[in-house]
Formats: C-alpha cells, sequence, structure tokens
C-alpha cells in the first residue's frame, strides 16, 4: 500500500522528490487518513451512488448533458471485466470531486487538520497567507459566515432545525422553536434566544412556513377532541369529524415517514467529512417545505371547515362545504368532493327516511325539515322501532274521533301546515330548493298518511319496495332528482286517492255546495217553510232541539234524504251567539261537522266562510220567499178588492214594485247560483280529476274555489275600504224588500177589513144579517201608509241603480255582468229619474 | 494465451478511459496516470473515501509546499 502512495506524493507534491524526510511525513500522514473511519458507508447501493454523482453532475453543469453521459458511462464501466470494485472506484471518484466543490466554496478549515503540527513545523506563516489569497475570491456569504463563527455563534445545525420542525408540524414546541401561546388561543411562533447559536433569517421565514401546519393541525386536532367529548353533536358534523381523522391520519403517516428518513439520515450528522448532511441524505427543510405544501393546501381547507363548522350546523354546515365545490383548482375540488362524499351520508340517510316513509329521523335537527316537538306525534321514532310506534299511535288517534269537536277541528289542519316546517338555511345546495319542496312535501304527505290518514300499511310497503332501489349518495344527484320525483309522483297520488276513496271528500264538497250554498232547492225550500215562522220570533226565544227537529223535517220531505247518511249525519243547525234584540233570522245557521284528517281541507277558516256563504244565500233564499208570498196576495187582491176601487191604481203600482223586487232577487239568486257556485265548483272538479299535485295543492285549490266563490257572492271590492260598500248596499236592499213586505201587508190587511165592512154594509142593505153591524165606520186608512209605501218604492228604485252603476265599473267581470243583468233593458239607465218614478 | 492478455490489457485500458472519462466529468482533477494509481488502490481495498481525503491533502500540501518554495513547478 506506502508503494502505491509513493507515486501519489510524488505526483502531488513535487518537493518531495528531494525530500525524503518531508515524502516520509507525508506518507505516514495519509496513512493516517487511510486508516481513519471516514466515510464508512452503511447502505449505498450502486444506483443510490449513481444518482448522487447526477446530482453533483447537475449542479457543476445544470444543462443536464453531463448527467446522461454519465449514465451512459456508468452503464458501459459496469459491463468491464476488469474491475472488481467498480462502486469504489465511483464512490472515490465522487468524493474527491464533492471534496473539490468545498474546497472551491468553503473555508479551506472545515477538514479538521491533524498536520496541524507539522505545518507548524514546516510553515508558519502558511495560513495567513493562505487565507490572504482566498480572500478576493470568497464571496459575501462566505464573509458572514466568517464573521459569526469569529463571534461564536455558529448556525445551529439544520437537521437539528429539521427535527424541531417535525415536532412544531405535530404541534409540539421544539427545543430551539417554540410555540408561544398567549392567552386568546393565537399561536405565535418564538426562537430561543440562545445566546450560542444563531438561527438566519431565511430559516426562520422557513420554518414560519412549516409551522404553519402545526398549528392548523393543532387546530383541526382540537376541534375533533372538542366533537368527541361533546355531547348533542349533530351527525353531520360527527361524519365531519371523522372524515377530519382520517385525514390527520394521513397526516401522521407523513409524519412518520418524514421522521423515518431524519433518522437514517443521523448516522452521518457525526461524519466529519460530510459537513452538508442535509444534501447528502435528503431531508432538509427546503425539501421538507415541498414535501408538506400539498398538505399545507389540505389542512388549511381543514380548517377552515373546522371554523365553519363552530356557528353553523347540520345541513347548513353541508352548504358550507358545497360552496367550496365551485373551485377552479382540482386539487380543492376533488378534497372538498370527497369530503362531502362523506359528511353528507348521514343527511342522505335522513332524506331517504323521510322520503320514503316520511320519517324524520334527525335527532340533532340537522335536516331542512323541522318537526315541531309540540304537536302531537313523537317526532323521533327510531327506524327500528316503527312499526310498534304506528300501532301505538294509530290505536291513540282512533279513539278521541269524535269527542271534542273544536279541539279536533284544528288540530289536523294545524298538524298538516305546522308539524313540520322547512327551514331554507339549511336546504343543501346541491339539492335545489324546488326539489327541496318537493321532498318536503313528499315526506309530509307520507306523514300524513301514516299518521292522519291512519294508512300506515301503505306506506310501509312503499318504504320496502324503495330499499330495494339503491341508495341515495351525493355523487348521484341525477339519480336523487329521479328518485325524488318518482317518489313526490307517488306520494301525492296516493294522497288523493286517500282523500277521494277513502275519506270521499268529494262528497263532502257537493254536500257543502248543496246544503250550506242552499244547492238543493227542494230542502233550502222546505227547510224555509218548516223553520220561517219560528225564525221570526227573539232568538232566545228559539231551542236548539227545534231547528234541528225542523232540519230533520226538512231532510225528509226533500230530495235530501237520498244523501249519504255519513254525509246527513254531519249536517246540523244551530244559532249563533245572540244579542238582545236579534230575532232568528239573524242566528239561524246550517253547520257541516268535518273530523280529522278532512279538515285539513276544510279547516276552520273554510268552514267560516262556508257559513258566511250560508248566511248570506239564507237571507237571499228569505227575501224571495217573502217576496213569493206577497206575490201570491197581490194578485188575487185584484178580485178581493173589487169593492175598492180607490185603491186599484195604489195596488198596480205594488204590483209593479213588487215585481221590480222579484225580478231583482231572481237576477241576483241566478248569477250566485250559475255565474259563481256552479263555476268554481267546475274548476275545482277539474282540478281533482287531474290529481296532480300534493295535499297543499289541494288545499290550495279548495281554498281558490271558496274565496273565489265568496268574493264574488258578497261582491266584494278589491280596492282597499270599499270591500264592503256593495253588500252593505244590499243589506239595504233587503231590508227596504222588508219594510216594503210590512207596509204591504198592513195595507193589505187594512184593504182587507175594510172591504168586509163594505161588504157587510151591502148585506145589511140587502137585508141579509151578517153579524153585528160595525156602525163606526171603522179605523181610517192608517196615516201616510201610502206615503210609505212610495217611499220605498222609489228608494228601492233609486237605490239598484246606484247599485247597478257601482256594478258596471266593478274590476270583477262577472260582478259587472251581474249589473247588466239586472239592467238588461237599460232601466236603470242613470238619469232616467222621470221614468223609474212609475 | 498472449491474445488473452492483450485483450485483458485492451478491456483494462478501455475501463480506465470510461473512469478518466466520467472522472473529467466529475472535474477531479485528475490525470491518467494518478488515477490508473488510485484505482489501483482502491481496487486493493483500500477506503475510497479515505482516498479521496488522502489526494485532497496532498493536493493542499502540494499547493503549499509550491507557494512557500515559490517554486514555478506546477501542481501536476
Amino acid at each position: 500500500m506506502s508503494t502505491s502512495l509513493d507515486p501519489l506524493v510524488h505526483t502531488f507534491v513535487p518537493a518531495s522528490r528531494i525530500d525524503p524526510s518531508l515524502k516520509d511525513d507525508l506518507v505516514a500522514h495519509c496513512h493516517d487518513i487511510l486508516r481513519s473511519h471516514i466515510g464508512h458507508r452503511t447502505d449505498s447501493s450502486f444506483s443510490q451512488l449513481a444518482d448522487l454523482a447526477k446530482r453533483r453532475l447537475l449542479q457543476l453543469s445544470p444543462s443536464g448533458a453531463s448527467a446522461s453521459t454519465f449514465t451512459a458511462l456508468a452503464s458501459k464501466l459496469l459491463d468491464q471485466p476488469v474491475l472488481s470494485k467498480k462502486q469504489e472506484a465511483i464512490l472515490f471518484l465522487y468524493t474527491l470531486s464533492s471534496l473539490n466543490a468545498h474546497q472551491q466554496t468553503s473555508l479551506p478549515s472545515s477538514i479538521p487538520s491533524h498536520r496541524q503540527p507539522v505545518q507548524a513545523q514546516t510553515t508558519t506563516p502558511q495560513p495567513q497567507s493562505a487565507a490572504m489569497g482566498e480572500d478576493r475570491t470568497r464571496s459575501n456569504a462566505a464573509r458572514l459566515q466568517e464573521f459569526r463563527a469569529q463571534r461564536g455563534t455558529p448556525l445551529i445545525d439544520e437537521s437539528a432545525l429539521v427535527r424541531d420542525t417535525l415536532y412544531l408540524m405535530q404541534g409540539i414546541s421544539g427545543k430551539y422553536v417554540r410555540f408561544a401561546s398567549s392567552e386568546d388561543d393565537e399561536k405565535s411562533l418564538t426562537f430561543t434566544s440562545d445566546p450560542r447559536f444563531t438561527i438566519n433569517p431565511p430559516t426562520r421565514t422557513l420554518i414560519h412556513r412549516l409551522a404553519e401546519l402545526g398549528y392548523l393541525y393543532s387546530r383541526v386536532e382540537t376541534f375533533v377532541r372538542e366533537r368527541e367529548n361533546m355531547p348533542g353533536v349533530g351527525m353531520i358534523e360527527q361524519s365531519l369529524c371523522h372524515y377530519l381523522q382520517t385525514q390527520l391520519t394521513e397526516y401522521y403517516r407523513l409524519i412518520a415517514v418524514l421522521e423515518t428518513q431524519l433518522a437514517s439520515s443521523n448516522p452521518n450528522e457525526n461524519n466529519a467529512s460530510s459537513p452538508n448532511p442535509a444534501e447528502a441524505t435528503g431531508l432538509s427543510l427546503r425539501r421538507l417545505d415541498v414535501w408538506v405544501n400539498e398538505w399545507r393546501l389540505r389542512m388549511r381547507m381543514m380548517s377552515v371547515c373546522v371554523e365553519g363548522a363552530r356557528d353553523t350546523h347540520g345541513g347548513a354546515l353541508v352548504n358550507l362545504i358545497h360552496s367550496y365545490t365551485d373551485n377552479g383548482d382540482p386539487f380543492i375540488r376533488k378534497f372538498t368532493d370527497e369530503l362531502l362524499e362523506e359528511v353528507s351520508r348521514p343527511f342522505f340517510v335522513t332524506l331517504h327516511k323521510w322520503l320514503f316513509s316520511g320519517e324524520l329521523y334527525d335527532p340533532f335537527e340537522e335536516f331542512f325539515v323541522n318537526a315541531d316537538s309540540s304537536l302531537g306525534h313523537v317526532p323521533y321514532v327510531h327506524p327500528s322501532s316503527l312499526p310498534g310506534g304506528i300501532n301505538q299511535l294509530s290505536s291513540e288517534g282512533m279513539f278521541p274521533g269524535f269527542g271534542d269537536s273544536d279541539d279536533m277541528t284544528g288540530s289536523s289542519q294545524k298538524l298538516w301546515e305546522t308539524k313540520y316546517r322547512f327551514r331554507k338555511d339549511m336546504l343543501p345546495m346541491f339539492v335545489g330548493e324546488s326539489f327541496g319542496k318537493k321532498i318536503f312535501s313528499t315526506g309530509k304527505s307520507l306523514n300524513f298518511i301514516r299518521y292522519s290518514c291512519l294508512d300506515s300499511d301503505w306506506v310501509i310497503t312503499r318504504e320496502k319496495m324503495s330499499n330495494t332501489g339503491g341508495t341515495l349518495q351525493y355523487g348521484d344527484i341525477g339519480g336523487l332528482e329521479r328518485s325524488i320525483d318518482a317518489a313526490y309522483q307517488l306520494a301525492s297520488q296516493r294522497l288523493f286517492e286517500v282523500f277521494i276513496d277513502k275519506f270521499k271528500l268529494l262528497d263532502h264538497l257537493s254536500a257543502l255546495k248543496s246544503f250550506l250554498l242552499l244547492g238543493h232547492g227542494d230542502f233550502a225550500d222546505q227547510l224555509m217553510e218548516t223553520l220561517g215562522p219560528s225564525l221570526s220570533r227573539p232568538a232566545q226565544s228559539l231551542y236548539r232541539h227545534n231547528l234541528t227537529a225542523n232540519l230533520e223535517t226538512a231532510i225528509r220531505s226533500s230530495n235530501a234524504q237520498k244523501d249519504p247518511t255519513d254525509v246527513l249525519r254531519r249536517l246540523d243547525a244551530r244559532m249563533l251567539e245572540y244579542s238582545h234584540g236579534e230575532i232568528g233570522w239573524d242566528v239561524f245557521t246550517l253547520e257541516y261537522k268535518v273530523d280529522p284528517p278532512l279538515d285539513t281541507v276544510l279547516d276552520n277558516g273554510a268552514m267560516e266562510k262556508y257559513l258566511k256563504l250560508f248566511r248570506h244565500l239564507w237571507q237571499m233564499k228569505r227575501i224571495e220567499k217573502a217576496l213569493d208570498t206577497g206575490w201570491l196576495r197581490v194578485t188575487g187582491s185584484a178580485r178581493t178588492f173589487i169593492q175598492l176601487p180607490e185603491y186599484e191604481s195604489e195596488w198596480h203600482k205594488i204590483r209593479v214594485t213588487l215585481h221590480e223586487m222579484i225580478h231583482f232577487i231572481r237576477q241576483l239568486e241566478a248569477y250566485c247560483r250559475v255565474e259563481v257556485i256552479e263555476c268554481s265548483w267546475n274548476s275545482l272538479l277539474e282540478f281533482l280529476n287531474k290529481k296532480d299535485g300534493d295535499l297543499d295543492a289541494l288545499i290550495e285549490a279548495h281554498r281558490t274555489y271558496l274565496e273565489r266563490t265568496t268574493k264574488k257572492i258578497l261582491l266584494v271590492n278589491p280596492k282597499p275600504g270599499k270591500e264592503e260598500i256593495l253588500l252593505r248596499q244590499l243589506s239595504e236592499l233587503f231590508n227596504l224588500i222588508l219594510q216594503f213586505r210590512e207596509v204591504t201587508d198592513t195595507f193589505y190587511n187594512y184593504c182587507l177589513s175594510e172591504s168586509a165592512r163594505r161588504d157587510q154594509q151591502m148585506d145589511n142593505v140587502r137585508g141579509v144579517y151578517t153579524g153585528a153591524a160595525k156602525d163606526s165606520p171603522s179605523h181610517d186608512l192608517p196615516s201616510g201608509i201610502l206615503e210609505r209605501l212610495q217611499e220605498c218604492g222609489s228608494g228601492f228604485s233609486e237605490k239598484v241603480q246606484t247599485m247597478v252603476q257601482q256594478l258596471q265599473v266593478h274590476p270583477d267581470l262577472d260582478c259587472r255582468f251581474l249589473g247588466i243583468r239586472l239592467s238588461f233593458s237599460d232601466y236603470y239607465r242613470p238619469k232616467k229619474d222621470s221614468s223609474v218614478k212609475s | 494465451m498472449s491474445t488473452k492478455e492483450s485483450e485483458r490489457n485492451s478491456s483494462a485500458q478501455q475501463t480506465l478511459d470510461i473512469l478518466f472519462e466520467i472522472s473529467q466529468l466529475l472535474n477531479t482533477q485528475l490525470d491518467k496516470a494518478t488515477l490508473a494509481t488510485c484505482i489501483g488502490m482502491v481496487e486493493s481495498g483500500v477506503n475510497p473515501e479515505a482516498l479521496a481525503a488522502v489526494v485532497q491533502e496532498l493536493r493542499r500540501e502540494g499547493a503549499n509546499a509550491a507557494q512557500i518554495s515559490g517554486s514555478t513547478l506546477p501542481l501536476r
């Protein structure tokens, strides 16, 4: 070995040729070095070595050409049979090369020199001159480094910082860098001011960047921990936590890998020959920065979600996450999609339950449908306990039945309208609002069918059928929409069937029409006939049992007896609350009782409207009847009062006025019946036959029907402040007619007695005794009666005229048409006062 | 026998050429003869990294000697 060292020494130190002692010295020194344990690489394979060399080559010439040349040469070398230690040869060259590089850039003193004493002996002024010689070529960095070395505060070894940083990334303070935890939970980094070390600013920045991960990590982790221990955390949040936890586990894995990397590079740390271990082994702060870059993004996303989750809840949380999916960055999009898939799972479970069985299983109020727990049925039934729950509920629902009518009529309607509420802010955006409404309505319908219509069998069958159809999930929005549509169709179809077939909604509606809206003319006539006399009495003298008995009679004597008994038994007569001085006409009303679930459609408001309509129509009927009887008398009067020729013209006038009144009331009635009730009824029937839409639509349709009827019959003017103006005129007209009837009756009675007196007189004249002659020429014509007759007649005409005028400018076309009907022959043309005064 | 010898020689020459090229690529500043010597030493089992340190050391020594003596002799 020494023999081969000699030529080396000779080559490099020519002076040794002539100076054997120097040569011996050098050779000995070389032996020392060779025997030392420099660079015992433990784990380098050829390919690894080649990689190192290539990296070095790239440093020398960044073009990369030499690297590829090297690869070619290396493979050629491997083919050569001669050398046995090719790897070592390459390693030698590589080490030499990298040492060369160090010699050029860094201080020469970086290699501990065993040679120092020898140098001191032979060449004392050498270091200075060498330093001088190199001073010119040194960079500023090198100078700075030297300055630091003089100050005695060397840079911390990077590997130590890397270790610290790894700790920081887990939210743990390191040895040199630690988190300063101030009060307000905001963490900031502090660098320990150890006088022995410094960390230069670029490194600090780098560590700051890396520590961000640690900060985010600790936030996410705290969140997950908190939620783990908190009671009443929503399912969506739980699944968010689950996802975060999986992500954190991934993160731990990364940290573990990095740590292994660091550990594997550790042995070289002590190695004097490689002063920059990071470069050689692969874990430096910069590299770390690159490797965790993706994770930084991910952590940021997670942290944002965590921030959002603090004050949102359930569906709103899903919404929040969904708002990040519209991102141009495929990485973020993918991440949020995954997250959403995971997070929305409990939502879809709830949705499935709701959509196919109408059951709201949402213990943490995260769904966009919210149950009002104060109303009726137990809202949270666990799926597994459903069958039992239903039986129990249905038996519960059976018994109250007809018991307390006031209570029951309100409940079903209230149940439908307020049991479940739609919460728009909780609706996930990917569902869309129209679909949300559909889902809401579907579930509500099913729930209603189940609990209010006691038709749970159907729902259960449906649920079983739907279970085979696969699950709903975020990835398959199209399928979701299809199944929503299908479910919606089915549910609303079924609801219609239930209402129309099982609960005979149509029967009840037509019963309401024929009884309360006086559709059955014969029944109304009979009722009027039997009730008429008693209704003229003061209200307090009426008794309900009399009324009901009369009602019964009317039903029996009219065609109404053919109606189904179920309908008839709901019909009832009663009195409204009366005050002093009111007569029977004011307080009498018919009533139609409905029980749940029909009262969802025929709710209290609707029934009130029906009653209002009934009273109006009933009054109209009464007027008509009164006029009829009046007319009967008046027509017969011509012959009866042949003895009273002086009143002939009066009677004629009465007949004309009466006729006018009859015309008026007939037109009014015809209008109400044909134009209003039947037309509205037709459109309602059309809707019912279509069987489209849900219960809400049904309620809406019925409401429109009723609304329209009420508005037109009561001649409501939509202008504010004028709603009742025509109605008031109408009731004034009615009053006028009644007054007129009264006056006519008085006049009639007077005429009757007068004519009887004259008959008697004539009998006496003829000598026939027909009773005690009343000499006294009885009372005269009651004073003012003719004037009053006149007044009533003209007042009526005037009023009708103003009414017709108003009707002709009424915004409603049908009402305007009524005006035309009333004044068909232009009888009530304005400015015709002379002709009106008949 | 002689052909085999020459073959061996030529292949050794080839190997040396390759190694020299690599050495040049890596900018080790070794000449062919020194390279041959060093490879020979490595072949005989010398720790290559230590050897590299030796070469480095000797170079520095040589430079120092040259400077001190003011000699105009080239390093190599």
